[in-house]
């Protein structure tokens, strides 16, 4: 009987997960390829980026295999030593980490250029989930504190490297995960005052402390026509992208924004832009509609996780993806302020792709160990 | 076997999966409204905003006007040049880029790679980032036949200046160079990487030489190629400049010049246009309208001998005895007879200090004429004591001197004339006058600080009538009166008579300038750069920089050509033995044939006359010697 589940592990995981994401990364793909066609005539040789995106997605697809094969739960075990390696590999990246405009976030490991906010956001995520699956009914006051108190302690680290972006996605994961669980209604008061009061508290602790770059964004953000005529040129040339899309795009390849050079960062942040002009609301909606039914796979999984501590990991996974999502589109879209958030499978980058991967990993693993039972 | 359920207690609770499918389907809706906002309500709007996007507005560059001499030679142009620049959105690798550029270009590579720092925030990530701003003809080809291999390379051309002439006309010309942020903020019509005048005509001259930029718009199609293009207007290329500088006469005048340091000044009195205005040492002007290496500039500025200094007019040294010239005038207009003599001994006791002439035996009895000719220190102490110092401050400011001539170029200097005011606001430590200094100060020594342009321009009015000229240096510049002489005509012509004479009497200074086809006048100058002992010391005894500056400032007239030409060579040593052959070079070139020799064949037409009444400005300059003589 052991044996029995054992085998057909593999065909409990969650498929329709496997499938969307593969439908994303090659969606990402294609839209890349556009995105970079026009530099093939300034002698730029295109096939790197794609050639380099597929073979992260390979590795990263290694990563996902690795981490259905591994006993989700044996994480909860090892929550603790996990995130006590994390927050030490994020106060060492100071001494052996590289500055990139003007923020030192990687360490150079065999080659690769890894980051280890993104490891923290992950051990955050397991930690948290084995803090709150003890327990019944509504959070209470103490293991609350706890669990922001797992939270915050990586989250000032990654804010002084300065990573604005990571920090606030770890508390945004911590934030979704804590109303999953559900808490008492005199913490949600509480709660709630503190963040009527938080604009103040931001405004005179926090605000004063970023780097002129962010602090611009913001500003940029809360008032368009005070912002620097570079900062908008970019934001409203990815808007004037977008929008001439109109319903149904220029076409693929054809997009004359992307291709005269005017949307920035076109490969990475601000992908969807080009996926905007060139396919139009129907290429956009298509996306959107992949990443909702991702994410309500994700959901499902967690639903019906075997115990409490998986179904607070697909949650923590689940809020990783919808805050990356939501932040970089939003921003492209216009409603948010610029943050550096890729976008989760779709967008060029190696560390995101191998991270994500990782994350869908877990989940599946969840979603393969739901009907295994203890054998007495 | 039997099938264990996990107790109930670790079953996970689903009251959370609704919020989680909430929260999924806020993001389909909000995206899903925000893009239908964006793309369907809007879309027309942004795509009017894409479409201006693919006109694509570009400055086309206005050539900056040209320089040249007065017979039309070119001494600034334009020439195309080539620069190395990297785009760095295409650019893979950036340091082994910078590298091969430095392999290419000989570059060193801390030196591409600081122009690299230096603009790479300033520079937009697809435009090109000029990392060295000159090759020659074999590197372009060079690059040009490599640069595949290496993406984000380019090659770009522009217009740079070439100044034919380099370091003949450097002071004059001055240079552009690459504008820096204060000049951006000066001229707003600048971009990135223009050059802007930053020395001489160049600078003062920007505005006419500059002219104004073309626009042209292109459309160009998605894949970036042009289709058409508009020239919504054409640019306006700067004014030409035409100087009165004359490129042989220049020439010739440096060359006269040689190895010395120091300068030379052909005028036309009349006008007060300028012929040739050599300065030197000097530094060719070229090179700085490329990036100048650290190490030259350094180079050029810490020089002892100041190439970059403009000695016409940036220099300022004691006059020494051709402050003699302006004395005579003061005394002429005091009233002091010149046929009145002193006897000249040597020197002139004054309480316990002694003030010696350069003739150590004396000249003995000598009247003023004399005292100019033979340039008798001994006359000019007593007399200048006579006169009194508040005198000689008044005629100093009235001939030209302790302000600018108003040369149209940049930072010239206004020298120094003293005074009992001067001295009790400027020196703390002996804030009174003292007589003696009236002595030194009457022989051009002392406190005294002039720029040879202030004494040509002197010497012009001598000539012209008693106007002090503006200098110009551009030939359809309008002659400018900037002060008047308050010398009657026949005090002007005693002074240039006794210039005459200086040459071409036998015990004359300046004799060595002396032509027979020509009727020339000078004087010479020997200006103490430190007191000396009692012992006079050879020029060639003394080091370098203690050594007296030599003047000669003179005038020669031709048929109808009039011309004053000052020389001064710093550290020269003796006016007449330094000044005087570079001088005497000058005038064979500007007047040729043979020297020396008997009969005059030019009329000389300042031989003294008789007094003219009546005129409004004869009256003028009575009344101001009649005020002289009362004080």
């Amino acid at each position: 009987m052991t044996q029995l589940t054992e085998k057909s592990r593999i065909w409990h995981a969650n498929w329709g997960l496997i499938i969307l994401t593969a439908l994303l990364v090659i969606f990402g793909l294609v839209n890349l390829y556009s995105a970079c066609a026009t530099r093939g005539e300034y002698g730029v040789d295109i096939e790197y980026y794609y050639t380099r995106q597929l073979g992260f997605a390979g590795l990263g697809l290694l990563c996902m295999v690795f981490a259905m094969a591994f006993d989700y739960r044996r994480l909860e075990r090892m929550a603790v030593p996990f995130f006590v390696c994390s927050i030490i590999l994020l106060l060492l990246v100071p001494f052996f980490g590289r500055e990139v405009k003007g923020a030192v976030r990687w360490i150079p490991l065999f080659g690769i250029r890894f980051q280890p906010s993104e490891l923290a956001k992950i051990s955050v995520m397991v930690l948290a989930a084995k803090l709150l699956s003890t327990g019944r009914g509504s959070l209470g006051w103490k293991d609350f504190i706890k669990v922001c108190a797992v939270g915050l302690l990586p989250c000032l680290i990654v804010f002084i490297q300065p990573d604005l972006g990571t920090a606030v996605i770890i508390l945004a994961i911590l934030g979704g995960m804590i109303i999953f669980r559900g808490l008492k209604s005199s913490i949600v008061k509480v709660v709630l005052c503190l963040l009527l009061l938080s604009p103040f508290f931001l405004w005179k602790a926090v605000y004063p402390n970023l780097k002129p770059y962010q602090q611009q964004r913001i500003v940029n953000f809360i008032n368009p026509s005070a912002a620097s005529q570079d900062a908008m040129y970019q934001r409203n040339q990815a808007l004037i992208a977008i929008g001439s899309g109109q319903l149904w795009g220029k076409g693929w390849m054809e997009g004359p924004q992307n291709n005269l050079n005017y949307i920035p960062e076109r490969h990475t942040d601000y992908a969807i832009a080009v996926l905007g002009e060139e396919h139009g609301f129907a290429g956009i909606v298509l996306l959107v509609g992949l990443f909702s039914l991702f994410l309500l796979s994700i959901c499902a999984t967690a639903a019906n996780a075997k115990d409490r501590f998986g179904s607070y990991l697909c949650a923590g996974v689940f809020f990783s993806f919808f805050w990356q999502i939501f932040i970089n589109i939003g921003m492209v879209a216009g409603m948010l302020p610029v943050v550096g958030v890729p976008l989760p499978f779709f967008s060029h980058g190696g560390t995101a792709m191998v991270v994500n991967f990782s994350l869908l990993g877990i989940v599946l693993s969840v979603s393969m160990r739901r009907f295994v039972f203890k054998a007495a | 076997m039997r099938i264990v359920v996990e107790s109930d207690s670790n079953q996970p609770s689903r009251h959370g999966i609704p919020l989680l499918q909430a929260t999924a389907l806020f993001l389909l809706c909000a995206l899903v409204l925000r893009f239908w906002y964006l793309q369907v309500l809007r879309g027309e709007y942004y795509e009017k905003r894409a479409y201006a996007n693919r006109w694509k507005s570009e400055r086309i560059p206005a050539n900056r006007g040209l320089i040249s001499d007065v017979n039309g030679v070119i001494l600034a142009e334009n020439s195309p040049a080539y620069s190395v620049a990297v785009i760095l959105e295409d650019c893979g690798d950036v340091p082994a880029t910078l590298a091969q550029v430095s392999k290419w270009t000989d570059t060193s590579l801390s030196v591409i790679q600081s122009a690299y720092d230096q603009a790479k925030d300033k520079t937009k990530k697809f435009d090109p980032l000029i990392l060295v701003p000159s090759i020659d003809f074999y590197q372009l080809a060079l690059i040009e036949s490599q640069k595949v291999n290496w993406p984000g390379v380019v090659v770009l051309s522009r217009q740079r200046r070439y100044y034919t002439h380099g370091s003949l006309f450097a002071h004059v010309l001055g240079y552009v160079s690459i504008a820096s942020d204060d000049d951006h903020k000066k001229y707003a019509e600048l971009s990135i990487g223009d050059t802007v005048g930053k020395q001489g005509l160049e600078v003062i001259l920007e505005d006419r030489l500059r002219g104004r930029k073309g626009l042209s718009s292109a459309e160009v199609n998605v894949h970036g190629r042009q289709l058409l293009r508009n020239v919504q207007f054409n640019p306006g290329g700067g004014e030409n400049i035409h100087l009165s500088l004359d490129l042989n006469l220049q020439a010739a005048a440096a060359r006269a010049l040689g190895d010395n340091a120091g300068c030379v000044i052909i005028m036309e009195p009349d006008t007060g246009k300028l012929r040739a205005l050599v300065t030197a040492p000097s530094y060719d002007n070229n090179i700085f309208t490329s990036r100048l290496s650290g190490a030259e500039w350094s180079k050029l500025r810490d020089d002892l001998r100041h190439p970059l200094h403009n000695r016409v007019i940036q220099s300022v040294y004691p006059p020494g005895s051709t402050w003699k010239l302006v004395m005579a005038g003061l005394l002429l207009s005091m009233g002091v007879d010149p046929a009145e003599s002193v006897v000249c001994t040597g020197e002139v006791k004054l309480g316990n200090q002694s003030f010696r002439c350069w003739k150590r035996g004396g000249h003995g009895k000598i009247n003023m004429l004399g005292s100019i000719v033979e340039s008798c220190d001994s006359y000019f102490y007593l007399m200048g004591d006579r006169a009194g110092i508040e005198r000689i401050t008044a005629a100093a400011y009235a001939s030209g001197f302790g302000r600018l001539t108003g040369i149209n170029l940049p930072y010239e200097k206004p020298g120094l004339v003293p005074g009992k005011e001067w001295k009790m606001a400027n020196v703390a430590s002996e804030p009174y006058w003292q007589r003696g200094e009236t002595f030194n100060t009457s022989i051009g020594q002392g406190f005294t600080l002039v720029t040879p342009m202030q004494m040509a321009v002197y010497v012009g009015a001598l000539l012209n009538g008693g106007k002090l000229m503006r200098p110009l240096l551009l030939d359809a510049a309008e002659p400018e009166v900037t002060g008047q002489l308050p010398l009657l005509e026949k005090h002007r012509n005693f002074i240039v008579e006794a210039m005459r004479q200086t040459v071409d009497s036998p015990r004359g200074t300046a004799r060595r300038i002396r032509r027979s086809d020509a009727v020339i006048g000078g004087k010479t100058g020997t200006a103490q750069v430190i007191r000396l002992g009692e012992v006079r010391v050879r020029a060639g005894d003394m080091p370098y920089e203690y050594r007296d500056h030599a003047w000669m400032v003179s005038w020669g007239v031709k048929g109808g050509q009039k011309y004053v030409v000052a020389v001064m060579v710093e550290h020269g040593g003796g006016g007449s033995s330094t000044a005087g052959p570079i001088t005497a070079e000058i005038y064979e070139y500007l007047f040729g044939g043979a020297r020396i020799a008997p009969g005059r064949e030019t009329e000389f037409p300042y031989a003294p006359v008789t007094e003219r009444q009546g005129s409004a400005r004869e009256e003028e300059i009575l009344k101001a010697a009649a005020a002289w003589r009362k004080m």
